[in-house]
């Protein structure tokens, strides 16, 4: 057993109860998040949709894929976790760490 | 209409001078801030998940109508008559120890809802009060449907009634990290160490498994709970960056600590023994380990490190602990089975077997051999020689059984402390750590086995103990949850 077992990751974004919101918010964050590359786990229950260092998830892009109004608090009704550390604005939510390992 | 960001600094802004009582009368550091640390340094808390309170209903009304709809439309199926026993007890246990869990909750809540030194802190706060007591009535009335069916499921309301010694454990540790203590210290030890850590392995891990079993009531009741932690457990971050720049990282570090470590001592039961024990086999889609790997190793970890604390000084204990304590409490519960309100499986045939030595290296020859004392008693028709004749010394911190990984050496030992009148016993360094940071706090709780001692139980005979835990009361006690069916795989072998 060693001591070594600690997150040496910079793995970031939101973990999503299942469903039609999850597979739009996966979406959206690919279009909105260039040049980015996300890993999905799918844990049947719920997805972890991550990657390195920072993410935003937008409203708009959601809304459109999704193809009705959505707002990015509705975003917590299936918003179960996330990892790293979090900012809503008024029509985004970011995930990010401050410090980069 | 204006937009939230436009109007939310100064509508949250709630933070006066009072003129008629002093400013520690209006907010007793014992209450909100031991710490000392100035108002303005307070006035700078910028909660990360910020929520209006339009929305909050809005969104709350929302979840909650998906959670009812979901019972609702599966109330009519046939899904608790053919389930599994390990899945009954898997919510068995959940619910007495989670539904009055948190209404406690909602009390912490409260608390910094009223002596938060921040206002935005106490404007947050009222949203989790609110969100902890949707959680307490949904919880509650989930499984009262079930009582009919059979009494266990009763213990969701009674449990924290009772003096059960499961129950005594859960209580012990909430008591000290959500009922006794200040606003900022419970903010760190629940938002942060709590809400941010495991509560995701009890209330997301366990809906994967759910899933997989077909209870979809539940898997959607357990993961639309824990959206309203990922919001409010968010409390914790700016109190900890707060803490920091005044200087009291420190007390920050070691409030962490403390927590993180009695609530696992508690997650690693209530969700460890499920996953890895309770739920069949085929429906089991990752092992209690991986899931702490998934949550607490990699995701809160790193969170620690992004915020400036330091892991706690026990992490290779803690690591050690992963690959051990569910599997001694699993033992040890199913050998006391008559003393919870579950009926927990021995589940441990042979292809159960082969899982848990692939999920844990060695598990075979150490728990393993435990275990086959047990199985080559049932196969010879003594259920008898199955129930222990003795008592276990139980940690005066954690409150449950001292145990250790078995095989050629058993290295059990306690970890003891002279204070006072009496000697005291642990279970590991950390739970002896805990005790020496306050023993004035600590020295007057009684174990259930004191209280066999002391003349609380009196007399301290085998019906008495279990009538005081509540068992015969508030239903019957445990039995094998599959009559010993698991030993059936070996009979078969034995034959061939």
């Amino acid at each position: 057993m060693s001591g070594d077992a600690v997150a040496r990751n910079n793995a970031v974004g939101p973990v999503l109860r299942a469903g039609e919101v999850a597979d739009a918010v996966v979406e959206a964050l690919e279009e909105d998040n260039p040049g980015k590359e996300f890993t999905v786990e799918d844990r049947v229950a719920y997805v972890r949709a991550e990657t390195e260092g920072e993410c935003v998830v937008r409203a708009e892009t959601v809304a459109r894929v999704l193809g009705r109004p959505f707002k990015i608090a509705e975003l917590e009704v299936n918003l179960s976790s996330f990892s790293g550390r979090i900012e809503t604005t008024d029509d985004t939510m970011r995930f990010y760490f401050e410090k980069r390992l | 209409m204006l937009e939230r960001s436009e109007w939310y600094d100064i509508a949250r802004d709630t933070n006066w001078t009072p003129s008629y009582v002093s400013q520690e009368a209006l907010f007793p550091p014992e209450m909100g801030d031991p710490y000392g640390i100035p108002t303005e340094e307070w006035e700078t808390f910028d909660e990360p998940y910020k929520v209006s309170y339009r929305e909050y209903v809005n969104i709350q009304r929302e979840k909650d109508s998906a959670a009812y709809s979901v019972k609702a439309a599966l109330a009519r199926s046939k899904f608790h008559d053919e389930a599994d026993e390990g899945w009954a007890c898997v919510l068995k246990l959940h619910y007495g120890a989670v539904a009055l869990t948190e209404y406690q909750a909602c009390q912490f809540q409260a608390r910094m809802s009223r002596f938060g030194p921040s206002p935005a802190m106490r404007n947050m706060s009222v949203y989790g009060m609110l969100d902890e007591l949707r959680h307490t009535q949904l919880q509650l009335f989930f499984p009262h449907e079930l009582v009919h069916r059979d009494r266990q499921y009763d213990w969701a309301h009674e449990a924290q009634h009772s003096k059960n010694w499961a129950v005594l454990g859960g209580r012990h540790a909430m008591d000290d990290i959500m009922m006794t203590r200040d606003a900022i210290t419970s903010s760190v030890m629940v938002s942060f160490a709590f809400e941010t850590a495991l509560t995701n392995l009890q209330m997301i891990g366990l809906s994967t498994d759910a899933a997989n079993l077909g209870d979809h009531t539940f898997a959607n009741l357990i993961t639309s709970i824990q959206s309203d932690e990922a919001r409010h457990a968010q409390l914790g971050t700016p109190t900890i960056e707060i803490m920091i720049r005044n200087g009291r990282k420190k007390e920050a570090q070691q409030a962490m600590d403390i927590a993180l470590w009695r609530v696992w001592r508690l997650f690693s039961i209530t969700v460890g023994i499920p996953m890895d024990y309770y739920i069949p086999l085929e429906q089991r889609h990752m092992s209690f380990k991986e899931f702490m790997h998934e949550w607490v190793i990699n995701q809160w970890e790193r969170q620690v490190q992004d915020l400036g604390l330091e892991r706690p000084w026990y992490w290779d204990i803690f690591l050690l602990d992963i690959d051990n304590h569910h599997h001694c409490q699993q033992g040890g519960i199913w050998s006391w089975r008559p003393t919870v309100w579950w009926n927990p499986p021995g589940a441990v045939g042979p292809k159960e077997r082969e899982w848990l030595e692939e999920k844990y290296p060695g598990w075979n020859e150490s728990y393993g051999s435990y275990w086959d004392v047990i199985t080559n008693n049932l196969l010879q028709g003594h259920e008898e020689k199955t129930h222990p004749q003795c008592i276990p010394i139980i940690c005066n911190m954690c409150q449950i059984p001292i145990s250790h990984r078995p095989g050629p050496e058993w290295g059990a030992r306690a970890y003891q402390r002279e204070y006072g009148e009496r000697r005291y016993n642990f279970c590991t360094e950390v739970c002896r750590w805990i005790f020496d940071t306050d023993p004035e706090r600590y020295k007057d709780h009684e174990t259930i086995v004191d209280r066999m001692y002391s003349g609380e139980i009196d007399p301290p005979t085998l019906e008495n103990v279990l009538k005081y835990m509540g068992i015969g009361v508030i239903s019957e006690g445990g039995r094998d949850g599959h009559d010993y069916g698991w030993v059936e795989g070996f009979r078969a072998q034995a034959a061939e």
